[in-house]
Parts: structure tokens; sequence; C-alpha cells
């Protein structure tokens, strides 16, 4: 699953000026790989692919601040 | 001791409240004693690498503890700091670092791929601190940072009048201008802000703002001024209003201060009943105006919290204050309230006479808080300035605001409008020209036009009209992700439309009413 958002990440959403060899440990907005548009797809995107509903009390840092903590979250659903 | 310099913030509070903690981010914290430590370390650092006193140092570092460090080491150093923002696109931080001739930059490893993607191509720069990764430059570890020993370290004297800080705007022409701020200005806003909100050793303050928004200087400067504590929030908690929420109530903080979307955000967020916010007794916004709307509804929710309505381009930082408790006694309008302390203030007509009261007008303001001018722009900074001589011909310098107010019978002030195409989205200052400019870089941009559309529930967005050189072929795709390879993220357009032709004015401008009419009417 944590190739699934990497890919995702890396090929839609990357800002172009980070290398693309970050990794699911990463603090995805303190870093600035994603911006909050960016997560906004994100998490458009986990929703869709892994058929979960993320409702607005799900929407906190704890479950999305790195992609291992979107697999942790996805897999507690 | 008497307070002469930002510095002089650590130094007192480190004797005062040396174990208090000074600030906080996540679970990491310095009390005023470490800080001032590690404060020295950093400005120890930087000597001996070569900084000087008057240099420029950027700081180019996520919402974190090493914030704080890098400000009050760099100013330590005798240099000024310039808030770099870490998500602005390369080409713009890289005209910055060479604008200020900044030869070293402050940061940390969470942008470690940032910052390789930016040295490549940048050669003035001597090195990055807070690194530990190689680079082309010379760069050094946190770590090594704070295994200096101060044994020989000698404090740099600093004066009220030297440059603590460069922040940048959004500039009309299509580069940004410099806001430079003095120790002197910089402290009198830590001092009076302090005063007005009664700010005391046991107050923990959000801070909210990134370092390169002049709100931020509340929770850096203000709050250790008075020996509180700073709550640095995450950047990731900005984005998550529920986290943001949970924040608040886990930190228990007690004096809030950022643009009013952060408090829409937690409103509209659906925890209300769930978190105690029983420890906040300020609540500051400031920025941009707040739909009375949502600000009646998230009164309601916080009955024990007093309000205040910040006003102050970063030009003065804050001047204005209105204070409220209830919202029975708001009208249509919230006012701007009232000028504090001894700073004076006149509204003038475009001929600059003083207008009649509760006529409209532009707002001047004279204050102990101004800047001392635009970096490297004389001519903008004479533009800036309205003088007046008074009897003895000495000069009294009034900031122009370029926003237009009116004054009521009881001395509040009222926000109108602007006389100019500066505008705010979010809070964040955008000039539209500026816009305007960057899309005529594109090579097959032949005009463009940038508009303001405000949409229901407050809700802003920019929009784009451009014209294409005859013979090319461009996508709005492509020039949106021009636009974002240029500007600051809040400044590119939500939307860019190719047309074959515009709407003109007799005098063959485009007409900006005209695609604005035709906006709505879609």
């Amino acid at each position: 699953m944590n190739e699934i958002i990497l890919a995702y990440i890396k090929e839609e959403l990357l800002n172009n000026e980070i290398e693309d060899d970050f990794d699911e440990n990463e603090d995805l907005l303190g870093s600035g790989i994603l911006d909050s548009l960016g997560m906004v797809q994100l998490i458009a995107f986990v929703e869709k692919e892994f058929k979960v509903e993320v409702g607005p009390e799900d929407m906190v840092i704890e479950n999305f601040m790195t992609v291992n903590h979107i697999v942790n979250y996805v897999e507690g659903k | 001791m008497e307070l002469l310099t930002l510095t002089d913030i650590i130094t007192n509070s480190a004797e005062l409240y040396s174990d208090n903690e000074a600030f906080k981010c996540e679970e990491n914290s310095v009390s005023f004693k470490e800080l001032d430590a590690k404060t020295s370390q950093l400005a120890k650092c930087l000597i001996d690498s070569g900084v000087k006193k008057g240099d420029r140092v950027g700081i180019y570092l996520n919402r974190c503890l090493e914030t704080a460090i890098a400000i009050y080491g760099i100013l330590k150093a005798g240099a000024a700091y310039v808030p770099l923002d870490f998500t602005a696109p390369h080409p713009r931080t890289r005209s910055l670092i060479d604008n200020c001739d900044i030869e070293f930059l402050v940061t940390s490893n969470s942008q470690k791929r940032k910052i390789i993607s930016l040295i490549d191509k940048s050669s003035s720069l001597k090195g990055v601190i807070g690194l530990s990764h190689d680079l082309s430059v010379k760069t050094v570890s946190w770590d090594s940072v704070f295994n200096i020993r101060l044994e020989d370290y000698q404090a740099i004297e600093i004066n009220q009048d030297d440059l603590a800080y460069i922040m940048f705007t959004s500039g009309s022409t299509g580069s940004p201008k410099g806001i430079m701020h003095t120790h002197r200005s910089g402290l009198n806003y830590a001092k009076l802000s302090a005063k007005l909100y009664q700010v005391n050793s046991k107050d923990r303050v959000a801070n909210h703002a990134p370092i390169n928004f002049d709100i931020s200087t509340f929770g850096y400067f203000s709050a250790p001024l008075s020996g509180a504590s700073t709550v640095i929030i995450t950047d990731a908690h900005t984005k998550f209003p529920v986290s943001l929420a949970n924040l608040i109530e886990k930190e228990k903080l007690t004096i809030w201060y950022s643009v009013p979307l952060a408090l829409v955000q937690i409103l509209l967020s659906g925890t209300f009943d769930k978190i105690n916010f029983d420890s906040l007794r300020w609540v500051l916004f400031g920025g941009e105006v707040f739909g009375l709307k949502y600000l009646n509804e998230f009164m309601e929710k916080l009955p024990n919290a007093t309000f205040s309505n910040v006003y102050g381009p970063a030009e003065v930082n804050q001047c204005t204050y209105y204070n409220f408790n209830s919202v029975t006694a708001l009208d249509s309008q919230l006012p701007i309230g009232k000028v504090w302390y001894d700073a004076e203030y006149k509204i003038l007509d475009t001929n600059d006479i003083e207008v009649a009261k509760g006529e409209k007008g532009i707002l001047v303001i004279k204050a102990d808080t101004m800047m001392k001018g635009y970096w490297k722009n004389e001519e903008l900074t004479v533009q800036s300035l309205y003088i007046e001589l008074n009897d003895e011909n000495l000069e009294s310098k009034y900031y122009r605001t370029g926003d237009v107010f009116y004054e009521n019978g009881d001395g509040n002030l009222f926000f109108v409008g602007r006389n100019d195409r500066q505008t705010k989205i979010r809070g964040f200052r955008i000039e539209l020209d500026e816009i305007e400019s960057v899309l005529l870089k594109h090579p097959s941009v032949k005009e463009a036009s940038v508009i303001l559309v405000e949409l229901e529930n407050n809700k802003k967005e920019l929009y784009a009209a451009t014209l294409m050189l005859p013979g090319t072929t461009v996508s709005n795709k492509e020039l949106k992700s021009f636009c974002k390879s240029h500007l600051p993220v809040y400044s590119v357009p939500d939307q860019i439309q190719i047309f074959e032709t515009l709407p003109r004015t007799s005098s063959g401008k485009i007409d900006r009413n005209v695609l604005m009419n035709n906006l709505i009417e879609k």
C-alpha cells in the first residue's frame, strides 16, 4: 500500500523542486512535499483507491502526517 | 534591565524566568536559559564562519522550534534575519538571496531535499547552518552548533537602529518589496502589544503564522518579552483544523493570534462541543476582515474570551485595536478601532488634505513601530511616506497605508477598501499587478489581466484573463504551472482563461469591470 501512495505523490503531487527520493517516514507538510491543496488531493486519492471514507473526525495529523501514518490509518479502518 | 534591542529580550528573560518554557513545538521545547545559550552558540557559529555586523542571514525553515533559535541567534551575531518562505518556488527564493546578498542560511534536516535543489544553481551562498548533509558549500549540523563552547564568546554590541529583520511582501512591479525593521521598531511593537494584552509569564501564546508573516512577531518577540511560553503550531496542524482545535486544549493556550481563516476552519471542523477552550483569554485576529456571521458563532462558543481586531500593515506592525467581549455590540461592520498608544494618524484625500470627520480617505500612520524603509528601494520608501513639517521645520513621517478608512462619531475607524490593486486572500498580501507581470514574462503571453472575484461565504478567487501572441499556442495548464514556478502558492490564479479578444475601455486598456461582470453572470 505504501508503494501505491508514494508513487501517486511522486507522479501527481510532487512539487517539482524536491528530489523524489523521500520515503514513507517523511513529514509530508513540514518538509514541503505537499501543500494544503496537495493534501486534499491525496486524501481524495486514498478514499477512492482504498475504498475508505475519511470522515471529518479522521482528518487529523495522526492519520496523515506521513505515508506510514496513512497506511496505518487505512489498515485500521 | 532596560531593554533596548530585541536580543535584550532573551538576555533579560533568561535571568528573570530562566527555567520557564520559552518556546515549544510538538514535544520539543527550550527554556529561556537554554534559549539564551543556544542562540549564543548559533551567533558564535555565524561569527566564526564570517558573518559580520549588518549582514543578512536567511532562515529557511518550516514551523519548528529551530525558528526561535535561528531568529535570536542571527540577531545576536549582529546580523538581520531574512525569513524565506520554504514553500515558495526556488527562482523566487534565489532572487531574494541575491537581492539581500545573503551568504548564510539557517535551516534544518527537514528541509534537506529542498535545500539541495535550491543550492545547486545558487552560487553566492557560503554556508548552510543546521544541516547534517554535505553540500557544495560548507554545512554545520545543529548538533555541532550546540557543542560550541562559549568561554571565549564575545557578545556583539547592537544598537537600537541596527537592522533586525527584512520581511518580503508582494510588490506591484513584479519583484517583492523588503520591509526593513530595526531593533527599535521591532522591540517597540513587542512592548506595546505585550502591554495592551497584559501578556504575563503564565501565558501560553499560540503562534500560528510562519516567520515570514508579520503576525509571527507577537509569538517570537512579545511573548518572550513577558516571560510567556510560545507554542509554535506546526505546518501539519495548520492544515488539519481538528488537530489544531485539540492543540488549544492540550497546550492550554491562553492567547491566540492568527488570520480569521484559521478560526473559521476550527469553527467548521465541528469540534466545538468536544473540546474545552476555556483556557483562552484573548483571541486576536488580523490580516483581513473576519466575516461577522462566523465571528458571531465563534464568540458564542467562547464566552470567557476577549476578542481583538488587529490592524496594521507590516510596514508599521500593529497600530490599531478594537477589543470586544460581546456580539450584541456589533453593528453591520466590525470597527478596526482606535490607534494605539503614541501612534498618530490622519485620514487624507487624494490631494493629501485631511478629510472632514466621517468622510472617507486614505489612512496615514506615524508610530514608533514603523519600518526603516524598503530594502534597496529608496524611491519606493519616499513614495510610501507622507511628510509634514512642524513649526520648527522638523519632519513628521507618516506611512501611507493605502487603505481607505472613515472615522465614526465615537472615534472608531472603519475599513472601506483599497485605493489600488493590492488585495488580501487568507491574510496574504497580494498585488494583482505582480501576477500580471509574471504572466507577461511567459513568451506566448501578449496581454494579461488579473482580477479578484468574491464568491459566497467570504471566499475569494484570483482570475486571470490572457491574450496570446499570434502564432503561439499554450494551454492554461501550462500557464498555471508557469505561475507556480514564479509566484508563492497563494498568488497563483485559481483560474486562467485564454481569450481571442478582451473587452476594452475607450482608451484601449483591458476593461476589468466588464471581465468581472462576465464572470459574475457565469
